[in-house]
């Protein structure tokens, strides 16, 4: 997982920026509450303070303080619901919006001044959680006339912001200011544009359009800016360093039938909306299938360009064609990325049966623990899911069973009674999902667990884990509950490692234990036969190879003429079928080329053997790409983990074989 | 000598971002603290990668990301976006809108870097066509 971030060193700028969001943000909601009064949603400040605490929430998971980052998740999830209600909030919620607030000061200012910062309240958090946020449904008679590349900018509060602003007695209009190197060097910036207006003009939207560039639009780009104002032409005009006659007002017109507003909300909304409602079930293997299908439209991609680069060389202008070439590759990506996307499942959906777990459990132990979920909106491969749900299952247990303490005695540490188990999940980057089983327990005692051991103590969290995961120590380590950490770690560790992923821990004594496990989001998996060739261990599918024969050196055929820089094309006859031998550690280059086993592959109705040392196994690997998934080697798919810690590689013995028929002589390992 | 535009309302996070990717490389960092500014440099001067939130006072990253794919001579510019977690479902939209990369705060400083060098590898490489 890499070095920690050194917090440290961005405290001060933190504590400065929080403050900021902190005042802006009591602003923000006392403005909700004068709204409120009136009997008037306030979009602008319910966004404003979305924004506020989403950023609060960023800089304090970066430093790392939990309590502040859970507070603000809470406040956010009720403003996020709230902001699409066109604003709507109640008075219950604007009273649990402003304890957040105290909350969250209390504890920036806790680390201001080096005191320990306490966690989350949990009543502040079910009071937010428990927060109804009800749509108004008001329907709007009433749009602006704007251009239809400008109105699919705005949303639907920015269009009602207009619209209202205009509606009592304001002019909404709109002015644009073209940027260019020139007025930059004169401080004349869409920045200082923008405040220069701001000083007398409400600014609703900004909108980016992209214009002919020339001599006065250099940059090929103008901001549209849609402001209400009283202010004159002039005013906002020369604040724009435009014309006055440049300055256009924003018109409105009725409307009959349905609300206008709601349309760009539904259509963000599409993504979630749409799954739940045309769900259809697929077999995962016909999505391996379309899979399998399109590597050979990459297959063909990459001679395309290689088409096209020899064209190139001999002086014809492929320009055009070049563009194509491209365009053709980034559409196979996009449908590749398709492709994968529908083998997603929700994690939230794979983490529904944790609080049920939590509660039978905490039945059983008679430990009160509450269950916190934070599972966003990840989603994960149901292959990999499938096989990460064991292990997360089995380190909540060990946190209800032995890491947390009995009611009495977290009573007499000073801790709530009910103990805290946390879920968390988000992704790392594109491929990597982090979930993160805490609880708020006894920790993990490392000289305790070294002890049982007998080994040393370990210096850091990541000596410990390697000790807690050996496979001999649960055996040894009967009464857990001095560790503080049960069973089976090793299976926990090894469904990881499999999966191609990393698990970590991090230990407090007396205050709590976190397993992250960093794992992919996609995996391949396959049956696979496993065996040994030039001394080294390759797989390949089970349902590549149509069956394992021995080789009889006697029943050899020589070709007539067939050398190659892989050695000599042999022909073995097998059931009335010649079928030409290659030995697969010559393509490899691998030093030893005993063959007294051949695996038969079989391509466009053509039979072809590989001969090698000798099977292994078979087994079910997780394949892992080699690089870019696109950049292929031609016979090689991917590599995987045998549970030895060292990669092996999985090959692809039908694209190998089409290679060689294709081009004996060139090999392209 | 390699330009990133680092994109984020919040000065302390754009100062965490350089500070992660200051280290050991020939790079050139160009602040903007709001989408509005992002677009403004990005037509004014050639950049070789954005690191680019999405949650922002103005316009938001996806804006800015629709703008960027929308300019012939941005189609290729590698843009890594970084968000906060719960914004998962962001990650999707990010990448169809035309992202490079998508990561979620908290991350660290090798994870980014790691990152950026690859995106940037891949752009020499002619990937991000």
């Amino acid at each position: 997982m890499g070095n920690a971030f050194d917090a440290s060193e961005f405290l001060a700028g933190f504590l400065v920026e929080a403050e900021e969001h902190l005042s802006a943000s009591t602003t923000n909601l006392l403005a909700v509450e004068t709204s409120l009064r009136k009997g008037e949603n306030n979009p602008r400040a319910v966004r404003e303070l979305f924004r506020s605490l989403h950023t609060i929430k960023g800089l304090s998971a970066m430093v790392g303080i939990e309590p502040i980052v859970d507070v603000a998740h809470a406040m956010e999830t009720v403003l996020r619901k709230a902001d699409r209600a066109a604003g709507a909030l109640s008075t219950n919620a604007f009273e649990a919006l402003l304890a957040g607030l105290r909350a969250i000061g209390e504890r920036v200012r806790a680390l201001s001044t080096s005191a320990p910062v306490a966690p989350a309240p949990p009543q502040l958090l079910d009071a937010l959680a428990a927060l109804e946020i009800t749509q108004d449904a008001s329907p709007a008679t009433v749009e602006l006339v704007l251009d239809a590349g400008l109105s699919a900018k705005l949303s639907a509060t920015e269009k009602a912001q207009l619209l209202q602003g205009a509606e009592s007695g304001r002019r909404a209009l709109r002015v644009d200011f073209v940027p260019s190197p020139a007025r930059a060097a004169e401080g004349t910036t869409i920045t200082s544009v923008r405040e220069r207006i701001g000083a007398f003009a409400e600014i609703v939207k900004v909108v980016p359009l992209s214009i002919p560039a020339s001599d006065t639009a250099p940059g090929g780009l103008a901001f549209a800016l849609l402001v209400l104002t009283d202010a004159t032409n002039e005013a906002l005009a020369a604040a724009a360093a435009t014309q006055p006659e440049h300055v256009q007002v924003l018109h409105t017109r009725r409307v009959d039938g349905a609300d206008p507003l709601a349309e760009p909300e539904a259509a963000e909304e599409d993504v979630g909306e749409g799954r739940k409602r045309g769900i259809v079930r697929v077999e995962v293997a016909r999505l391996d299938d379309a899979l399998e299908r399109l590597s050979a439209l990459v297959i063909t991609r990459f001679r395309l360009a290689r088409a096209v680069d020899a064209l190139a060389a001999q002086g014809v202008n492929v320009g055009e064609l070049g563009e194509i070439v491209k365009g053709y590759g980034r559409q196979v990506r996009d449908l590749r990325g398709a492709i994968m996307r529908a083998r997603m499942v929700p994690v939230a959906e794979l983490l529904d049966r944790v609080p049920l777990i939590v509660r039978g459990l905490s039945r059983a132990t008679k430990k009160p623990v509450r269950v916190v979920i934070d599972a966003g909106k990840a989603e994960l491969d149901k292959a990999v899911a499938d096989r990460v749900f064991p292990a997360i299952v089995h380190l909540i247990r060990n946190a209800v069973d032995h890491a947390i303490e009995s009611p009495a005695e977290r009573r007499r540490l000073g801790k709530p009674e009910e103990g805290l188990v946390r879920v968390t999940c988000f992704e790392r980057s594109t491929n990597q999902l982090e979930l993160g089983i805490s609880d708020d327990g006894r920790g993990i005692d490392r000289e305790a667990v070294a002890h049982r051991a007998s080994r040393p103590v370990p210096a850091d969290d990541a000596g410990l884990l390697d000790l807690i995961t050996l496979p001999g120590l649960t055996t040894l380590d009967h009464a857990t509950k001095t560790s503080g950490r049960g069973l089976g770690m090793d299976i926990v560790k090894r469904a990881v490692v499999e999966l191609g992923g990393e698990l970590s821990l991090g230990t407090t004594p007396g205050a709590g234990t976190t397993f992250t496990l960093c794992i992919p989001l996609t995996i391949t998996i396959v049956d696979a036969f496993s065996f040994v060739c030039g001394e080294q261990t390759f797989v390949a599918p089970v349902a590549a190879i149509e069956e394992v024969v021995e080789v009889v050196p006697e029943a050899l055929v020589r070709g007539p003429s067939r050398h190659t820089r892989f050695g000599e094309v042999r022909f073995m006859e097998r059931r009335g079928e010649i079928v030409p031998l290659v030995n697969l550690a010559s393509v490899f280059s691998l030093a030893s080329r005993e063959e007294p086993k051949a695996l038969v592959v079989r391509r466009n109705g053509a039979a072809l053997a590989f001969g090698i040392q000798r099977m292994v196994g078979q087994q079910e690997v997780v394949i892992r790409p080699l690089e870019d998934p696109l950049v292929k080697v031609t016979g090689v798919s991917g590599s995987t983990d045998l549970g030895d810690g060292r990669p092996t590689l999985v090959l692809d013995l039908v694209a190998l074989s089409g290679a060689l028929s294709q081009n004996r002589t060139e090999v392209p390992v | 000598m390699t330009e990133i535009l680092v994109v984020d309302d919040s000065k302390v996070m754009r100062e965490m971002i350089v500070a992660c990717l200051r280290v050991g490389e020939d790079f050139t960092f160009t602040h903007a603290a709001s989408g509005l500014e992002a677009i403004e440099k990005l037509a004014l001067k050639a950049f070789d990668l954005v690191v680019l939130d999405l949650n922002m006072p103005d316009i938001g990253g996806f804006e800015v990301i629709e703008f960027i794919r929308g300019q012939d001579k941005l189609q290729r510019l590698p843009v890594l976006v970084v968000t906060t977690r719960g914004d998962e479902g962001s990650r999707v939209r990010a990448l169809a809108a035309g992202a490079s990369q998508f990561m979620t705060k908290p991350f660290t400083p090798d994870a980014i870097l790691a990152n950026v060098q690859s995106m940037l590898r891949l752009d020499a490489a002619g990937f991000h066509e």
